[in-house]
């Protein structure tokens, strides 16, 4: 009986086009737009070479240590290039701002150097910056000639051997830091763990289906199990049995799709990541039973709510914006904590991220309890079910 | 008038996924629009930082410490190391930096203790490791030659503070002009995903077989009721067009009474008409209703993920850019894009603005002879 129904729950779901759309394509055409919106969005964000112009003014011209820093700086050789400069008249520069071709563009008039921009940005603070450490170089060199004057006593001063020695002494300087940055930052990762996640509980929509398909108060098909002699148990944990195993097919597809063609990184622990997705599945199946069992209304309503429920999930593990989850982990932890969608994020996220297994394993504790809850609280419901003859 | 009661009805049906595109419009819209300085002088970006000291706190120390949150936001973390990560993770803190415990007698000795960090890998974290770099340069030198650490604090500071003048030459309000697109581009996405929504919904309800076979033997001339059925549907658009305008001026106030205003709201009129004739035209094509939900959300999605509705069009790679300029929506976006750089409205500099209308008639034009010819296909019915 259990074989026969699984086959028969598991035929009708699987040829229910728009419940197969939902939880099979759907999330690969999601996905797919957000890699090709997503891709770039880190890159730039690097710090990557700036375009500015220098106006090439006689006065320019006489600025050695300006012109010397400028230079190097721009050297297209130079593991530390940070600019691409182009020198010009005042005039091709002010167009070129226009254009929009550079960020800015210094000018040296009247010994007051200035640097011109359009707006604010982070291009232009670097820019300004980098010429105030230039202009404070001139200042220390400075500096040191006046205390080494100060110092020297003697009447034969070689000016030029002091201004090398502290330019040599200012080029050579490293300053100590230890970079520990990990190299796991890729926080765009959390929109794709989110859609697993939505995928996932999406899924219960299979569960949903299936009880309806059970219930003689919502289907036909329901009617005519109910009055089947035959053990109510066994046909609810068939049909569910092979809505699990649906759901499971299309989240096998989507992680197919999402490793080797988007190129999302999952960590490297497969059993791990497949424990998470199993328990997810069941998390987003059992929620979907809740909802068949205890919601009395038509099919499509019942459908709308579980909607309306994983889109809250997804919105505040991160789905529309990756920050709303770290907002809520941050301020209101007890929302992400009871968060079905934001246990399975954050369960992706502490494989990719972390390197204990601490965080992981709660997250996969949390996601039986809420499913075992779940189960419990369809349990109870199903098993009072009772139909008057009318 | 039975015909747009009718209209109506379906329409009150349907009100739930309206209500919903219009909450993210206006929660997405407002969660945007945070007031940040709007002055046209030159602010300089200030990378987010968090420094654990582990050291004393005067001296050298105190100094490098002083200089960072002059130029930084400090952030204040708690201190453990999990919250620490995460919020390095999701960019609450762009770099770390931990001073080790004595580290003011080591520099002062002339080892060159280390600084240890963690940054993020993006241009703030590049700028905060500068920031380290120009003080503890010069701190370095400095240190070779005057021996007295208060000097040589004061010394530092008076060499660091000579500051270059930035002139900023565009006296645009960039900020509000930003929350305006961002607003609109946003828009495209409730606009066209509630138009395909209600439309096709109503129009798949007036093409059920049974219905359409009693609609075909009533009295009625068919032209009047196609006449109404039109008229309601663009009554409709243009109502949800007047919402999310109304909304705007709620949400973004004066600048919609300027010109550059106007060219947002007649911008999106246009879109609208656009978004009206896809309507029909998908319409025309799926009579299912479960499949129009899946329609409405791939076209809909599909068009604002590509055209930099939601993530801003200048961070789109530019190969899907370039693939977005089939789609209406890439020429709405860009027109609300363009106008936020505008600094002079004129002829001359409303040109691409107006090519770009063009080609939005030019789509709905499309879409309406498209719809023409599937329609015609479909006329008979057995």
């Amino acid at each position: 009986m259990f074989i026969n129904n699984f086959k028969y729950s598991f035929l009708t779901l699987f040829r229910n086009k728009a419940l197969i759309f939902w939880t099979f394509a759907f999330p690969i055409v999601l996905v797919t737009f957000f890699n090709l919106a997503f891709s770039d969005i880190e890159d730039s964000e690097k710090l990557s070479i700036i375009d500015i112009a220098i106006v090439d003014n006689e006065e320019f011209r006489a600025n050695d240590v300006m012109k010397e820093a400028f230079n190097t700086l721009s050297d297209v050789n130079n593991s530390g290039q940070l600019f691409n400069t182009k020198y010009v008249s005042l005039d091709d520069a002010k167009i070129l701002l226009d254009d929009k071709g550079i960020d800015g563009y210094l000018l040296i008039e009247n010994n007051n150097p200035k640097i011109i921009v359009t707006t604010s940005g982070i291009n232009q603070t670097i820019f300004k910056s980098v010429t105030d450490e230039i202009m404070e170089t001139s200042k220390v060199i400075e500096n040191l000639v006046i205390m080494k004057l100060e110092k020297n006593e003697s009447t034969t001063i070689n000016y030029e051997q002091i201004y090398h020695e502290a330019l040599e002494k200012i080029n050579n300087q490293v300053v100590n830091i230890v970079d520990e940055s990990s190299t796991n930052l890729s926080y765009m990762m959390i929109e794709f763990y989110t859609l697993i996640a939505m995928t996932c509980l999406y899924g219960g929509v299979l569960g949903l289906v299936s009880i309806n398909n059970s219930l003689a108060n919502m289907s036909t098909k329901g009617m005519r199990v109910s009055i089947a002699p035959i053990n109510k148990g066994k046909i609810i944990l068939s049909s569910l049995f092979a809505s699990y195993i649906i759901q499971l097919m299309g989240l096998l597809i989507l992680f197919l799709y999402t490793t080797f063609i988007i190129k999302v990184d999952y960590g490297s622990n497969l059993l791990l990541i497949i424990l998470l997705v199993l328990c997810s599945a069941l998390a987003g199946l059992s929620l979907g039973v809740v909802i068949g069992t205890l919601i009395k209304a038509n099919d499509n309503t019942k459908t709308g709510i579980l909607i309306s429920i994983t889109m809250l999930a997804s919105f505040l593990s991160g789905m529309m914006g990756v920050s709303m989850k770290y907002i809520i982990d941050k301020n209101m932890p007890i929302i992400n904590k009871l968060n079905p969608a934001s246990m399975i994020t954050d369960g992706f996220y502490s494989l990719y991220y972390y390197d204990g297994l601490d965080r992981y394993f709660i997250n996969i504790i949390s996601l039986l309890v809420f499913a075992l809850l779940m189960i419990i609280i369809s349990y109870n419901g199903l098993r009072r079910q009772k139909y008057d003859s009318i | 008038m039975t015909v747009f009661k009718t209209f109506l009805k379906v329409l009150n049906k349907c009100k739930a996924p309206i209500i919903m595109y219009t909450v993210f419009l206006i929660g997405f819209g407002g969660f945007n629009m945070q007031t940040t300085d709007t002055s046209t002088s030159f602010t300089a970006s200030k990378p987010d930082i968090l420094i654990i000291n582990n050291d004393v706190d005067y001296g050298i120390t105190k100094g490098l410490i002083d200089y960072i949150e002059e130029n930084s936001n400090i952030v204040d973390i708690e201190n453990n190391e999990d919250a620490i990560a995460d919020a390095l993770f999701y960019r609450d803190i762009n770099y770390l930096i931990e001073i080790p415990s004595n580290y003011r007698n080591d520099f002062l000795n002339g080892k060159n203790p280390a600084i240890y960090v963690k940054g993020t890998g993006d241009y703030e974290a590049a700028y905060a490791e500068m920031l380290i770099n120009r003080y503890m340069r010069v701190a370095n030198i400095y240190n070779d030659v005057i021996s007295n650490e208060n000097e040589l604090v004061n010394k530092l500071s008076d060499t660091l503070s000579h500051k270059i003048e930035v002139e900023v030459t565009s006296k645009l309000d960039t900020n509000t002009l930003s929350k305006s697109t961002f607003y609109y581009n946003f828009a495209s996405y409730s606009l066209l995903a509630g138009a395909i929504y209600v439309i096709c919904l109503v129009l798949s309800s007036f093409q059920q077989e049974k219905i359409r076979k009693r609609i075909i033997i009533s009295s009625m001339n068919y032209k009047k009721h196609n006449r109404i059925l039109l008229l309601s549907n663009g009554l409709f658009a243009i109502g949800l067009w007047l919402l999310y305008v109304i909304l705007s001026i709620i949400l973004l106030g004066d600048i919609m009474f300027t010109l550059t205003g106007l060219i947002y709201i007649v911008n999106s009129l246009l879109f609208t008409f656009t978004a009206l004739t896809i309507a029909f035209f998908i319409s025309n094509l799926v009579n299912n209703k479960d499949a129009i939900n899946g329609v409405v959300n791939v076209v809909a999605l599909g068009s604002s993920f590509l055209c930099g509705a939601f993530v801003p069009a200048e961070w789109l790679p530019k190969s899907v850019l370039s693939a977005a300029r089939v789609l209406p929506s890439y020429w709405y976006i860009n027109t609300n894009d363009i106008v936020k750089t505008l600094e002079v409205i004129n002829l001359d500099t409303l040109k691409p603005v107006i090519i770009n209308m063009l080609v939005l008639i030019l789509f709905s034009t499309i879409f309406i002879i498209l719809s023409n010819i599937v329609s015609k296909r479909k006329r008979k019915i057995a």
